[in-house]
């Protein structure tokens, strides 16, 4: 009897000490606290599941509102592995930016999180890939999504 | 030779806003892209670049592998004086870090 409850208590034991040492390595931490990096919406392969594990279920809006321009000179793109991109806007309390390029082989390209200070026009550059596609400008502002496309063509592709 | 290029940044006083371009000195390598012997160019791009004005956090850049080599960014911020500490820090995915600051110019 007393060798029994032995056993079990060595074994209880045991499978505590594992666990606290699982644990306290680090190993079931979820990866995107260590990583603070929006994995699924940079691995997502369409511009839908992007925009839903980016920005999630929100109103989309006019795209009025949105000026955004793509290339120097717009519409014939001869290098694709620096395309300088602007965007302005006169919305006030950006929250979120993103651009996504929908042939590209994972659309999301970038997201900025504002905070008040930040003003527009914003400017950088992006790698596009081969031939035609949309690029896509999605911004967050006071719960609604403004999202407005541009269509270019490429003659040489980015290192993407 | 191989010359070093380092990460720039200029902040300047326009109009009563500040404003600020910022040129990292980054490869971008995706990992999907080929060298000339055909071996895989392993990944290394910047994931993360944030932006402080006087130890607030002012903005957060979340990259992907298709921002474009050596990421260059344009913008302003809202008021601002000159002497402001404009500080950028940046991490790419293989943990190497990088940081910057500039002083506000009239």
């Amino acid at each position: 009897m007393i060798n029994i409850q032995r056993r079990i208590l060595i074994k209880k034991s045991l499978s505590a000490t594992t666990i606290a040492m699982v644990s306290s390595s680090g190993l079931l931490l979820p990866q995107r606290v260590l990583a603070h990096w929006p994995t699924e919406a940079f691995n997502a392969e369409t511009v839908e599941d992007v925009l839903l594990a980016l920005l999630g279920k929100a109103n989309i809006s006019s795209s009025q509102k949105l000026n955004f321009s793509v290339g120097k000179p717009a519409k014939r793109i001869v290098n694709g592995g620096s395309v300088s991109v602007e965007i302005n806007s006169e919305l006030k309390d950006i929250e979120r930016f993103a651009i996504l390029v929908d042939n590209n082989p994972f659309p999301l390209v970038m997201s900025m999180d504002f905070s008040s200070d930040v003003l527009l026009p914003l400017k950088t550059r992006i790698k596009l890939v081969k031939g035609k596609s949309k690029v896509i400008a999605v911004v967050r502002a006071g719960g609604q999504l403004y999202i407005t496309r541009r269509d270019v063509r490429v003659d040489t592709g980015g290192d993407i | 030779m191989l010359i070093k290029a380092e990460d720039r940044i200029r902040a300047t006083l326009r109009a009563n806003n500040t404003h600020i371009r910022l040129l990292l000195a980054h490869p971008m390598h995706s990992g999907r892209q080929m060298d000339e012997n055909n071996m895989v160019v392993k990944a290394e791009f910047i994931q993360d670049i944030r932006c402080w004005r006087n130890d607030n956090e002012v903005l957060v850049i979340k990259c992907g592998s298709a921002t474009s080599q050596n990421p260059y960014f344009s913008f302003e911020l809202g008021g601002g004086q000159v002497g402001d500490t404009i500080a950028i820090r940046w991490v790419d995915n293989t943990g190497a870090k990088g940081d910057i600051k500039a002083t506000v110019d009239s």
